[in-house]
């Protein structure tokens, strides 16, 4: 007996609402057996994650603060990911992005222009930084055939190092050198107040605040899903995603909408930088114990592939995830080992990528027939 | 003690070298098969732990217990791995998400560092670490004193390692088939290669190499265990399988090489010469001289004659008639 | 299209599944009000690390001890500057702590405090103080200049190597303290530098420690958290001076001492306070004298001699009679940067103060700049 796989010429409704579902869920039971077996109870460990991530006072404000970057990273992959364009160079294209973006509301702010003229500014900046920085890439792939998966995610180290020497190791324009808290510890120079982000208050009682950079992310959903779905240029680059040979066999310009995918993934990214700097760190953030260790970008991939690069679905996965991500924090402590939590984040996502191949695909037990040798 | 700046740095390059090595020879092995595992830094980090545990458990002398030690930080390693394997050759999960996963589930957040926590590893020193071997006289001759036999046996076993997979993949009929497998596995298929099984085989010998090379750091390095112990490793061993054009001898001066800069900054500093931003280049250039390398293999046009394996990251379906 | 959103959908309805099963499956009460006064410490690093967040963890674990069931401790371990510090006190501050210690730079914004009035925050090595937020830290550079006096005794040439993690001030002012202690028991003696850019590195500490020796360092001391230095060390058959912790067992032929943290003592002091609801903001700097900082014990390697010399100069610096940072000091060019007669401060005198110094003594070589 053996099993086989077979694509499904046509995925039923009802599987791709209950593979998600049923995968989801039994992730929960694997991780729930491992939580037993380390002498945790399960039942009350995932409540205390739903509380930390949606419920309690003050958890949804924090859900949103990890959702935010988590849907411009996912977005930034999806949209490369769909033409297959393996972009996995947000995580370095938001780190630039936060630097170009900090660099006009300095400047801009600094000169005391409008506050929506500033912050507009800076969403331009950040999106430039973030879609040069991918362009590298994207210019190696387009004219050298480099690969895209490898070079950028060497970029992201050489983004991580830059950044923390602007801060840390010169005296650059990002860097605060005014005041004696300067001297203390190296930080970056605060935005002024100007240039610094609104949220707005969902509910004042529980103090949920929607940054703009959460209301940007869902427009750029938006943008995107309309540029892939309602214009030529999304039709070709789907068609590109799909048949590298079909599309140059229909006259599609195969260089130009690599590059224009790269640069797109890295704006998004960059975008989600500068909202970093202009929602929450109101500075640059070059500790190496800081935006750096969160690996942003790296988990967006995930957040996209768990969305199946649709951008709405991106959106909805990494509020999931940045759920997750901020329970994450509740859950460990002097009772519950930091490793547990990677252990169950593994597993739910494990679970749910490898429930994938059910939607696609129909397995089957097959009796294995008498092999016949033929001779050769 | 005092060498000249070079024979130091090619001393350093081979002694931290040899991490990358291990790392970027199982990686190899993997993509060569047209697997991509991104997971390498969780695998080495599982070994890490493994094979420090075991060497504080096993109680018989220090060659056993360091013997014993490594080959259960491969197994390690290769359990990580075939995870990895299950999700991309049997589910045909993509390999990018599948290998990020990998490495949250394992890492420095995750069983790695539940592993070292719960089995009371940090703050201990080893109670056995491997040395150098030769007579003291033997590592005190110029140059090949220190690059030699200054260091220990973990070194040596790299070199068999190199040698052993150049032999497999260019003179075995199993390597000539991984390689197959790794270009064409449509073809390799309808020569009666089990795709399946060689990709499963190489995916997880691929790990156990990540487990060893996490070792090295518990086990020779730096003798003792601490959450996220590898620092990043795994990732330059990656980028270093490219920078080698996916060749096991090339991954050694590679290793090398990129272990060296990493010696650079400090031995630039105790030196007192300043060159710059020298933490900021010296710690970027491996990653952006892998992106050069990159670039001029494939500006020529050559990658494929020189073994970017074409199927790699692809999950193999066989067609169904 | 219609299937993806399908999907969507199929998330969102686990998760309301799950969180119904759970609302089900849990006792439906909030969690049960314990007495308990709820105090939480958070770790920029693992919280055995052998190292600094170790130490603190010692001082946690230390309070949970003394006060027993009358409090209720947790830690958060490995938790970045930024987004994931201020989730975490989101997530403290809704399960009733009320007395929250970040034990690094750079985790309190004004903002994140501003936000709750109602709970207390203490941070270490930092400067900034409000209504609910105290600052604390201490005089290490006391007992590291002891250390150093140990490291110049014990040197049989004329460099002592030191691992350095970040140039900033509080490591400028620990490295300066140990090249005046080496001074004082080996006039002339110079302190080679280098830095690691990091807190917490074992192989890079390794690396620093090795190009420390092959040029030329015949004793070895650092200001960084792991081992490595002294594992190394060891293997070459030289002292070494540690940090923070007493990690002797890691080369215990070559440990010399090393300037250790004591925290339990504040900590336990602050903790009563904030449950009698005496707690105020302030800035605290502990001393030797109130046993916040102390020597470790001594390794083989330091004689009878030096133990006495050590011994004295702990009392002169223990009844106020000596004090390493007052002038005359000079900088690594020879520059008069502390007067004769007067004394260096704490946070008063910017590149001349101790949270500001910027710049290396006479006799330590390498850059302040990393």
């Amino acid at each position: 007996m053996r099993f086989t796989v077979e694509r499904r010429l046509q995925q039923p409704r009802w599987l791709v609402v209950a593979v998600p579902l049923a995968s989801v869920l039994f992730g929960f039971v694997v991780a729930g057996v491992v939580l037993l077996a380390t002498g945790h109870n399960p039942l009350s460990s995932y409540r205390q994650l739903f509380d930390a991530a949606f419920v309690s006072a003050g958890s949804l404000d924090q859900t949103l603060i990890a959702a935010t970057p988590l849907a411009f990273t996912g977005l930034a992959a999806a949209v490369a990911f769909r033409m297959r364009v393996f972009n996995i160079g947000a995580e370095g294209q938001l780190y630039v992005g936060s630097l170009t973006g900090a660099a006009a509301g300095l400047y801009f702010g600094g000169r005391g222009g409008a506050s929506p003229w500033v912050i507009a500014l800076m969403i331009v900046a950040g999106c430039a930084g973030g879609a040069a920085w991918a362009s590298i890439a994207g210019v190696l792939r387009a004219f050298f055939g480099t690969s895209e998966i490898l070079t950028s995610l060497m970029l992201n180290y050489v983004a991580g190092y830059l950044l923390t020497y602007l801060i840390f190791q010169s005296e650059s324009y990002w860097r605060q050198t005014k005041g004696f808290n300067a001297t203390v510890f190296p930080t970056g120079k605060p935005l002024p107040r100007n240039a610094e982000w609104p949220a707005w208050m969902l509910h004042t009682q529980g103090g949920i605040a929607l940054p703009l950079g959460a209301g940007l992310a869902v427009a750029t959903a938006i943008v995107l899903w309309v540029l892939y779905r309602r214009t030529r240029f999304g039709f070709e680059v789907q068609v590109l995603g799909d048949s590298l040979g079909a599309a140059r066999y229909a006259g599609v310009r195969t260089r130009r909408k690599i590059l224009a995918v790269m640069a797109i993934s890295g704006a998004v990214a960059g975008l989600g930088g500068v909202s970093q700097v202009g929602d929450f760190a109101h500075s640059v953030d070059g500790d190496p114990n800081g935006l750096q260790k969160q690996a942003y970008g790296y988990s967006g991939i995930v957040v996209a592939a768990l969305a199946r690069y649709n951008p709405f679905a991106v959106i909805l996965v990494a509020f999931l995830l940045g759920g997750l991500d901020n329970a994450g924090n509740t859950l460990q402590g002097a009772d519950f080992p930091s490793g547990l939590v990677g252990v169950i984040q593994g597993i739910i996502l494990f679970s749910t990528l490898g429930g994938e191949l059910l939607v696609r695909h129909r397995v089957r037990v097959v009796r294995t027939p008498p092999v016949v040798e033929e001779p050769a | 003690m005092n060498h000249t700046l070079l024979i130091t740095l090619i001393a350093s390059g081979v002694a931290y070298g040899t991490p990358l090595l291990f790392g970027s020879l199982g990686e190899l092995l993997a993509e060569r098969s047209g697997v991509l595992n991104l997971g390498v830094e969780g695998m080495m980090l599982v070994g890490a732990v493994m094979g420090f545990w075991t060497e504080q458990r096993v109680h018989a002398g220090a060659v056993v217990s360091l013997v014993v030690a490594v080959l259960v930080a491969a197994l390690g390693g290769a359990a990580m791995a075939s995870i990895h394997a299950f999700l991309v050759i049997t589910l045909r999960a993509s390999q990018i998400v599948s290998g990020l996963a990998l490495t949250i589930f394992a890492g420095a957040a995750g069983l790695s560092s539940y592993l070292g926590n719960d089995l009371n590893l940090s703050d201990i020193p080893a109670s056995h670490s491997f040395h150098a071997v030769f007579p003291s006289s033997m590592q005190r001759w110029p140059i090949l004193g220190p690059i030699v036999f200054g260091q220990t046996p973990l070194v040596f076993v790299s070199w068999l390692c190199v040698i052993a997979i150049a032999y497999y993949l260019t003179r075995t009929r199993l390597g000539l088939n991984v390689r197959a497998v790794g270009e064409s596995p449509g073809a390799a298929d309808a020569m009666g290669i089990s795709v399946t099984r060689y990709r499963y085989a190489h995916t997880i010998a691929g790990g156990a190499f990540a487990g060893v090379a996490g070792a090295t750091f518990t086990l020779a390095l730096t003798p003792q265990w601490v959450s996220g112990i590898t620092g990043g490793a795994g990732w330059i061993a990656i980028a270093l399988v490219i920078f080698a054009f996916w060749r096991p001898e090339l991954c050694l001066v590679g290793a090398y090489f990129f272990g060296a800069l990493q010696a650079l900054a400090p031995e630039l500093q105790a030196r007192d010469i300043s060159l710059g931003p020298t933490e900021l280049w010296t710690s970027a250039m491996p990653y952006a001289a892998t992106i050069v390398v990159l670039v001029l293999v494939s500006w020529r046009g050559a990658a494929r004659r020189l073994g970017a394996p074409a199927a790699l990251g692809t999950p193999y379906v066989r067609e169904q008639a | 299209m219609r299937n993806r959103k399908l999907a969507l959908g199929a998330v969102a309805l686990v998760i309301a599944a799950a969180a119904v099963v759970l609302a089900l499956g849990t006792s439906p009460g909030k969690a049960k009000s314990t007495a308990a006064f709820k105090a939480a410490w958070i770790y920029v690093g693992p919280h055995n690390d052998g190292g600094w967040s170790q130490a603190h963890e010692a001082g946690r674990q230390y309070v949970q001890k003394m006060l027993g069931s009358k409090v209720q401790t947790t830690y958060k371990e490995n938790i970045a500057v930024g987004a994931q510090f201020s989730q975490t006190v989101a997530s403290l501050v809704a399960q009733g702590y009320k007395l929250i210690f970040a034990t690094s730079y750079g985790y309190i914004t004004p903002a994140i405090v501003a936000k709750y009035p109602q709970v207390d925050f203490e941070q270490a090595t930092g400067t900034y103080t409000a209504k609910n937020v105290a600052e604390y830290f201490g005089s290490a550079e006391d007992t590291i200049y002891l250390s150093g006096m140990a490291a110049g005794a014990a040197a049989k040439c004329n460099t002592i190597g030191f691992v350095v993690a970040y140039p900033i001030p509080e490591v400028i002012r620990h490295t300066n303290a140990f090249a005046l202690g080496a001074q004082a028991t080996h006039p002339g003696v110079k302190v080679k530098i280098v830095w690691t850019n990091s807190w917490y590195d074992p192989a890079k500490e390794k690396k620093a420690a090795q190009s420390l020796v092959s040029a030329g360092a015949c004793v070895l001391g650092q200001n960084v958290d792991s081992p490595a230095t002294g594992e190394y060390a060891q293997s070459q058959h030289i002292p070494w001076v540690g940090y923070d912790s007493d990690s002797s067992s890691f080369a215990p032929k070559s440990w010399l001492t090393g300037s250790v943290y004591n925290w339990g003592p504040y900590y336990l002091k602050r903790v009563k306070a904030a449950m009698n609801g005496t707690w105020k903001p302030g800035f605290y700097y502990g001393s030797i004298n109130d046993g916040f900082t102390k020597l470790a014990k001594y390794g083989p390697g330091v004689s009878a001699a030096t133990k006495k010399l050590i011994a004295s100069k702990q009392k002169a610096i223990e009844n106020g009679s000596f004090y390493e940072f007052s002038g005359p000091l000079y900088d690594q060019s020879g520059k008069l940067r502390v007067a004769k007669g007067s004394k260096m401060q704490v946070l008063k005198g910017g590149t001349n103060s101790l949270y500001g110094m910027n710049w290396l003594v006479k006799g330590v070589i390498g850059s302040p700049k990393g």
